[in-house]
């Protein structure tokens, strides 16, 4: 998947593109509002759906290596965060969707209907 | 969909016995605030919080089936607390991504891929 | 009058005045006199001594205090050669000498005397405290926290043999703003030496782990790291309050977080376990009441005995 498609399929709206926006390829989602969940990840590069706005949802996804962050259930995030995403090169979408629609429709478009 | 589908077509295990009935919709979420707040009613609840509380907030918000992701096991008085309420208990290995994504299909959401 | 408010001092000085014990900051030796002595005596004795009070013993406990003002009136009215005894302040406020400092900053508020006796467990006279000494004790404290602290700051400036790097970050509880930053620095630095990735996510994740833990359970403490070509070695060592069940400790989804900490996304007890997992050598050591000292290193290149 890439940037744009998940864009499309959270109705979602780019907070911040990093600099691998245009050639990023998203094989795996994570869906968690636990950050210290998140740190047992062991994919690479994931996406991280949540919505949880604080910083510290930026410096996990940092620490985890993901390449994005979805904030979901039309939360405005702090303008900390943003800024965090971008000093981290994060990219930062939003989405009005909760967490359960954002993640099928993702989930539909990386990997089919079930 | 029915909470039996959860069992039966999830593969997900049931940590107390449960009533048959069905399912309007889902939710996912790790925050108990949010889940009292935002939670629809008649739906299954998709988390990571396998307590007490949890029991509580889907019990407020209408929940009527609650799936521990990635877990197995869920402690005693939250089990005990869930019978007394009538709302049921799953454990699944899948994580809540991938659960979101199944529940959705066996409510029958989203359209066909295009082509 | 002491110009500090527990309700709206920084969260460095609060933590100074509950850590410090009266018997940290008073004046230890102190000029005490037995009862039957003459308060001319006393007087000559608070002028020779510079001081403003003069407490009375008995058999070494505290019995009373004489004050200056106590002098000028005995001056007035003509009775200074009579003993202490007869005209001492009896009703007395004391202080104990393993109270912390916010106890004597509270009874300064309190009282308006100018100084306080202050006892041992066993009522015995062990010295005496002036809000002076309670300002002097702070910066005194305050001095040498800073002196260590830049000391600790100095070791980056050493020359280091090529190819290493040493970082040590300072880590405050409760610092929400700059949590994550050592962890976020560390990861940048292995990125830079070309680390791979999935190294520099174990390093990261060890790193932020301890970090998060200094933050949420620690009374503050140090983030150390050491890389070299080999490895990255994570050190986390706080002063306190000590982890009392270390096997618990250790024990997936254990956590003594707060709510609080529990809204922030934290909390869930995975990180003790799972930095120990991302790890490929691990160490925990703690005492309560001290603090805890935690090692975590992952290898940079290959060595037998290393998970996949």
């Amino acid at each position: 998947m890439t940037f744009d498609q998940v864009l499309e399929a959270v109705s979602g709206e780019p907070a911040y593109r990093s600099s691998r926006w245009a050639t990023q390829t998203v094989d795996h989602v994570v869906t968690c509002d636990l950050m210290s969940d998140v740190l047992v990840t062991d994919h690479d590069e994931i996406l991280l759906v949540t919505s949880l706005p604080s910083d510290q949802v930026a410096r996990t996804a940092d620490m985890v290596g993901a390449c994005g962050v979805v904030l979901v259930n039309g939360k405005p995030p702090q303008p900390s965060l943003v800024e965090l995403c971008t000093h981290l090169d994060l990219t930062l979408i939003l989405s009005p969707l909760g967490s359960f629609e954002a993640s099928w429709r993702l989930g539909q478009r990386l990997l089919g209907r079930v | 969909m029915t909470i039996a589908d959860l069992e039966h077509r999830l593969g997900c295990t049931p940590l107390v016995p449960y009533v048959e009935a069905t399912l309007a919709g889902a939710y996912t979420s790790d925050m108990l605030s949010d889940v009292m707040a935002h939670a629809p009613e008649d739906s299954v609840l998709i988390t990571l919080q396998g307590h007490k509380n949890t029991v509580a907030c889907a019990s407020l918000a209408g929940v009527k089936a609650i799936v521990l992701a990635g877990q197995r096991e869920a402690p005693d008085d939250m089990l005990a607390a869930a019978t007394a309420e009538g709302i049921a208990v799953f454990a699944s290995s899948m994580r809540q991504f991938e659960l979101s994504w199944r529940v959705a299909a066996l409510l029958g959401l989203g359209v066909p891929p295009r082509f | 009058m002491i110009p500090i408010d527990p309700n709206a001092s920084p969260s460095a000085l609060l933590e100074l005045i509950y850590r410090l014990k009266v018997k940290d900051i008073m004046t230890g030796q102190v000029k005490s006199v037995e009862k039957d002595t003459s308060l001319r005596e006393i007087q000559r004795i608070m002028r020779e001594n510079k001081v403003s009070g003069v407490p009375i013993v008995e058999d070494g406990r505290l019995v009373g205090m004489i004050s200056v003002d106590d002098i000028i009136r005995a001056l007035d009215q003509g009775y200074i050669d009579s003993p202490a005894v007869v005209h001492m302040s009896r009703k007395l406020v004391v202080l104990e000498d393993d109270m912390p400092v916010s106890f004597a900053i509270s009874s300064f508020e309190k009282y308006q005397y100018g100084r306080f006796p202050v006892i041992n467990r066993a009522r015995e006279l062990v010295g005496i405290v002036t809000s002076r000494d309670v300002t002097s004790g702070l910066l005194l404290e305050m001095n040498r926290s800073l002196e260590e602290m830049e000391r600790v700051l100095n070791l980056q400036a050493s020359p280091e043999p090529i190819g290493q790097v040493k970082r040590v970050f300072l880590v405050q509880q409760f610092d929400y703003e700059n949590a994550g930053r050592a962890s976020t620095e560390l990861k940048k630095i292995l990125q830079d030496r070309g680390v791979d990735r999935a190294l520099q996510r174990k390093a990261a994740v060890a790193s932020y782990e301890l970090e998060m833990n200094l933050v949420n359970h620690s009374l503050g403490g140090r983030l150390i790291f050491h890389i070299d070509d080999e490895k990255a070695t994570i050190e986390a060592v706080d002063q306190g309050p000590g982890i009392p069940d270390l096997a618990k400790a250790m024990t997936e989804g254990f956590s003594t977080a707060n709510d609080w900490i529990r809204s922030l996304g934290f909390g869930a007890g995975m990180g003790l376990p799972n930095t120990k997992r991302v790890s490929d050598e691990f160490d925990l050591q703690s005492t309560v009441g001290k603090g805890t000292q935690v090692r975590a290193v992952v290898h940079l290149k290959p060595q037998p005995g290393d998970k996949p």
